[in-house]
């Protein structure tokens, strides 16, 4: 992990309430999937914690929802050009063993783009099943990079796109037949109890990335902690955001 | 060259640049992001006699110029520390250890845990966020200088600073309190209990409903606390609150602060402390000053 001044390259609306921030920082960063980067708003104590969606080189992009007032602030005041503060990457991805072909993945919400950074990686030689799911039409974006996948199945919760319903239910409709060797996931809270409890037992390895308030994004604070089973806190921002879905209570 | 040096109570940090508890850990993810053997000390996470799970989630909110925390002391108890953490941090920087507890025996046995170990202690009896002790013994003149005791009376070779909470009535009278009681050496201010209102939800944003507000928003009120203690003991006092550059720590130092103390700002930028450390030797080069330590207490009233 390293502080870098970026530049900003493009930052731009990319569904109702999702910007896309693609930014380039000095050197190359290696980012693995499911990393995340703290972004700096001017003038806001705390950096925003995003996942980093896709990594090319010095080439980074982040996706993030407008949601209070300093995201709201990003997504007016840094345009093309203007330098941004940014710490990354963070946090230990997602891993994927060798003998592990088949990678289901489930998100939804904003919780699809470090999934993304998973079928960019992976998408070339490994077979990758895409479920993502999405409120509406309008909140529905980054489809070209979803249709890597070796299979994808847009869903929404209206149906005005795909599978009526969400990303978990159209995911378990599949799940018998396609046995994926291991499954990531990332979304809205509800979502991933309703995984945990539909994957109990099958004795397929279940990952999922947590979302948390952040302070420092390193683990010095220990701010962002979530409850392990075993009775522990483990740190969101260092330990995880990926952790197996029975290690965490949720 | 700039001589960034201070003296407390008998340490000589080699610049008066700190890290505040509970924000840097026990140094060693700064330490991967820069050398933290650069920095005057660590102030170390908040030390318990017994492992501390801490608070429910979320611990942490945000306001103008300002956050507001609640981790409620989560750490893994004074032991481990003296295990595992201790000697790596010591061979990078002065250590003051904080320590924290809920009855004056604990203040008491964990200070001669460390007695000798740490090169300073700080006792945290301002914690605004744990229901029992802590803040309890910050409150009044006379309990600030019943726990100081307490502590003092197990320490034969590490100086002690008392942390002081700034939700009192007056700050002065308890800083006072924890000279008299013993205390080498204060440091101010801890932060400021506050609540943050999740207006959609009609609930507190952190869980714990209350929290410590720090940050820039702080800092006239710290500066102005800071000034009034330096003015009312003859200890040492470390000032903090809301320090994001060296221009901010020049005015604490002013104001009468010997050292500071940087917490919120390694969030927002967590090389803060070096581009402090930095700026301080460039604003002194470019006046003239040769000895930092010659600010300390500079203000002239109008």
């Amino acid at each position: 992990m390293r502080e870098v001044t970026a530049t900003v390259l493009e930052n731009k609306r990319i569904a109702e309430t999702v910007f896309s921030l693609t930014f380039s920082t000095e050197e190359e960063v290696t980012v693995r999937p499911g990393q995340f980067a703290m972004v700096g708003v001017g003038g806001y104590p705390l950096r925003r914690p995003i996942a980093v969606c896709m990594a090319e080189g010095e080439r980074i992009t982040v996706c993030y929802q407008v949601k209070g007032s300093g995201t709201k602030f990003l997504s007016e005041n840094y345009k093309t050009g203007e330098k941004l503060s940014v710490l990354l990457p963070l946090g230990n991805g997602f891993y994927v063993k060798d003998s592990e072909q088949k990678i289901a993945v489930v998100g939804g919400g904003v919780g699809i783009f470090p999934l993304i950074s998973v079928i960019r990686r992976y998408a070339a030689e490994k077979e990758v099943y895409s479920y993502m799911g999405f409120r509406n039409r309008g909140a529905l974006c980054m489809e070209y990079e979803m249709t890597r996948s070796k299979r994808l199945t847009v869903a929404t919760d209206d149906g005005s796109v795909g599978f009526h319903g969400n990303a978990v239910q159209a995911f378990l409709n599949d799940c018998d037949r396609i046995k994926p060797d291991v499954v990531f996931s990332c979304g809205p809270v509800p979502m991933l109890r309703a995984l945990q409890a539909a994957m109990a037992g099958k004795g397929i390895p279940v990952y999922v990335s947590l979302e948390e308030r952040m302070g420092c994004g390193i683990g010095a604070c220990l701010v962002c902690v979530c409850d392990k089973t075993d009775g522990a806190h483990a740190r969101v921002c260092k330990d995880g955001p990926v952790f197996e879905i029975g290690e965490v209570r949720l | 060259m700039v001589d960034l040096s201070v003296n407390l109570c008998g340490v000589t940090l080699k610049n008066p640049v700190i890290p505040a508890s509970g924000t840097f850990g026990f140094g060693r993810e700064y330490n991967e992001i820069y050398d933290i053997s650069l920095l005057g000390g660590v102030a170390t996470k908040g030390l318990t006699l017994a492992p501390r799970a801490g608070n429910p989630v979320p611990r942490i909110a945000e306001r103008n110029g300002v956050i507001l925390n609640a981790v409620g002391l989560q750490n893994p108890g004074v032991d481990r520390f003296l295990a595992e953490d201790l000697n790596w941090l010591k061979s990078k920087t002065k250590v003051i250890a904080n320590v924290a507890g809920s009855t004056l025996e604990d203040y008491a046995n964990i200070c001669a845990k460390l007695d000798g170990a740490a090169d300073l202690i700080e006792l945290n009896i301002s914690c605004p966020n744990v229901k029992s002790g802590g803040m309890a013994f910050g409150i009044k003149p006379e309990s600030v200088k019943e726990v100081t005791r307490a502590a003092k009376s197990r320490l034969k070779k590490t100086p002690l600073i008392v942390k002081l909470s700034p939700n009192v009535e007056s700050i002065a009278a308890n800083a006072r309190a924890a000279e008299e009681g013993g205390a080498d050496c204060v440091s101010l201010v801890n932060t400021f209990t506050g609540m943050a209102i999740d207006i959609e939800r009609r609930k507190p944003i952190i869980a714990n409903n209350t929290g410590g507000v720090s940050g820039a928003g702080i800092k006239p009120i710290a500066v102005r606390m800071v000034y009034e203690v330096a003015h009312a003991v003859g200890i040492p006092v470390i000032g903090m609150g809301g320090i994001a550059c060296a221009e901010d720590a020049i005015e604490f130092l002013m104001a009468g602060a010997a050292a500071v103390q940087v917490g919120t700002a390694n969030f927002t930028d967590t090389l803060a402390c070096p581009k402090i450390i930095e700026g301080l030797t460039v604003w002194c080069e470019s006046r003239g000053i040769q000895k930092l330590s010659s600010l300390t207490g500079a203000l002239k009233l109008n």
